[in-house]
């Protein structure tokens, strides 16, 4: 199969909570004796390898770890320990239009994050009727961003990530975005670029748009991998566990 | 740290695209716009002008010149440093997303500030030429101004390199910021800007004189005064008559320099190693 694309080797991440909230030079000084440290190990060593066009989902409950995850892929985070590679160029939609300034209009914002996302100026030139036309926010392109709503903004965010020609792909839970016909020309989108041959890592928390679009799928637990595999056998296990657990804490 | 600047350099469309951010954003929703960096300025001429000259009755020549050649790097220095320190912790929603050299956004609010700066140095050379043609004496020009870009690397360098070190600390210990404010407040009385260094020459030796323009600011301050503008006897008081201006001392122009460029390398060294720990910030 080749080089992966995506390469993670015993992955560890540990955050260090003070809770003194320290942020100003007093209350380092107060507390800098009887600080009460607590270690977060949010991943215990995850390794795992996604090849060019593969599409990987990644389910598990609230802090199992996911997003975690996918920050340190989009290197917002430093491992603990471990490796995390990335051949190519990288797009996280992690938050869509989370790079925009609001005073700024459409278009300015287009160039900046797409400039953040790599591109140089004479390629987004090339690609703005693209961009634009995808957003559908050809009449609202000159105005500020703050003007927009956030489903305005998140389109954008979208068009912009989309188009970057990223061989790597993050998302989290990003189809839940926008109005119904929106979300099927994303999804239609993602296809695509999934028939181009780039690789997709998505997180969610095991709706049936993962099942749809991952051709493989990875189950988080406590910062471990729980369960990888292909998506139905995954997700149904994932699921039933899910439902049990609800039952149990039901019944207790 | 080589690794880190050639990263920097691979993002450099980006801290381009963020200046020019910067730089948009100032003046966002104002009707002039741009032009602000220059109106700025020309005020301040305006106003020193009309106290020094006519409420003061200042003796020395174009008075307002000499202290403009010396506050407007002041205010670069001010606003630079100020505003970098503050672009991490403002910027925080934007790094917690999305990956690029972090550095970017200090030294896109420096390099910004430097624009305006020299905007507002083209305003003092148009200030320079109005007061030749007036008086018919073109000799306000100096030959010395060529060593103007050598300040000016200086004095970016020192402001990036603060800058840097600042913003990194100011994002876990927002304490940082109102100190430097203060000490940047300060410092505009500590340096020769509405004054003029030599008195602490003349009134007390030159020890002190040495010793006063060890601070990089002061020392800045005096050598674009001398740098730009023609020495300028200075009133002392007890002295009968005004005392010649000191030449531009290299010595203590050198001592600056090697200071600004340990403080750039200082600035990002520690910027790089606490970048990682930003998106952590308690």
């Amino acid at each position: 199969m080749g080089e992966p694309a995506i390469h993670v080797k015993d992955l560890q991440k540990e955050f260090v909570l003070t809770h003194t909230g320290a942020a100003s030079i007093k209350t380092a000084l107060l507390w800098w004796k009887r600080k009460r440290i607590e270690h977060l190990h949010v991943l215990k060593g995850i390794s795992f390898d996604v090849y060019p066009g593969q599409c990987l989902g990644v389910v598990g409950r609230n802090g199992a770890g996911k997003s975690t995850l996918l920050s340190l892929i989009a290197r917002i985070y430093k491992p603990t320990s471990g490796v995390v590679e990335v051949r190519g160029r990288l797009a996280p939609l992690l938050e869509l239009g989370a790079g925009f300034h609001p005073d700024l209009n459409g278009l300015q914002n287009i160039y900046i994050n797409a400039t953040i996302l790599g591109l140089r100026k004479q390629q987004i030139d090339e690609r703005l009727d693209q961009i634009i036309a995808f957003s559908e926010l050809k009449n609202h392109i000159d105005a500020p961003v703050r003007t927009f709503s956030s489903g305005m903004a998140a389109r954008l965010g979208f068009a912009v990530a989309v188009h970057v020609d990223a061989e790597v792909l993050l998302m989290d839970e990003v189809l839940a975005v926008g109005d119904f016909a929106f979300k099927k020309k994303c999804a239609g989108k993602i296809a695509e670029l999934r028939e181009q041959g780039k690789t997709i890592l998505i997180v969610s928390h095991g709706s049936d748009e993962v099942r749809k679009i991952a051709d493989r799928c990875i189950w988080l637990q406590h910062g471990e991998i729980k369960l990888d595999g292909g998506p139905d056998e995954v997700l149904d296990a994932y699921l039933k566990q899910s439902v049990n657990t609800f039952e149990t804490t039901e019944n207790l | 740290m080589w690794a880190e600047a050639k990263e920097l350099w691979n993002y450099r469309m980006l801290l381009f695209s963020m200046v020019d951010r910067e730089l948009k954003i100032r003046y966002k929703n104002s009707f002039l716009g741009f032009f602000w960096s220059m109106i700025n300025p020309l005020i301040t001429v305006t106003v020193l002008t009309v106290v020094f000259k006519y409420l003061a009755r200042n003796e020395v020549p174009n008075y307002s010149a000499y202290i403009l050649a010396a506050y407007l790097p002041y205010m670069f220095f001010q606003m630079a440093i100020m505003d970098s320190a503050q672009s991490v912790l403002s910027n925080l929603s934007l790094i917690k997303k999305i990956y690029f050299p972090r550095e970017i956004l200090p030294l896109a609010a420096v390099v910004g500030n430097f624009i305006h700066f020299l905007l507002a140095m083209v305003v003092f050379f148009v200030y320079l030429l109005i007061i030749a043609v007036f008086s018919h004496d073109f000799s306000v020009f100096q030959w010395s101004s060529v060593y103007l870009p050598l300040l000016l690397v200086i004095n970016f360098l020192l402001a990036a390199g603060l800058g840097l070190l600042f913003s990194a600390l100011n994002t876990f210990y927002e304490d940082v910021k109102y100190l430097v404010g203060i000490a940047l407040y300060l410092n505009f009385f500590l340096s020769p800007i509405m004054y003029f260094g030599e008195i602490t020459y003349y009134g007390h030796s030159y020890k002190l004189y040495f010793l006063y323009h060890l601070n990089p600011i002061a020392e800045m301050s005096e050598a674009y005064r001398k740098v730009l503008l023609a020495p300028q006897p200075v009133v002392i008081k007890d002295f009968p008559k005004p005392m010649p201006a000191l030449p531009l001392d290299w010595t203590l122009l050198w001592i600056c320099a090697a200071f600004s460029v340990a403080v750039f390398f200082l600035g990002y060294h520690v910027f790089n190693r606490m970048k990682w720990r930003f998106v952590e910030r308690p």
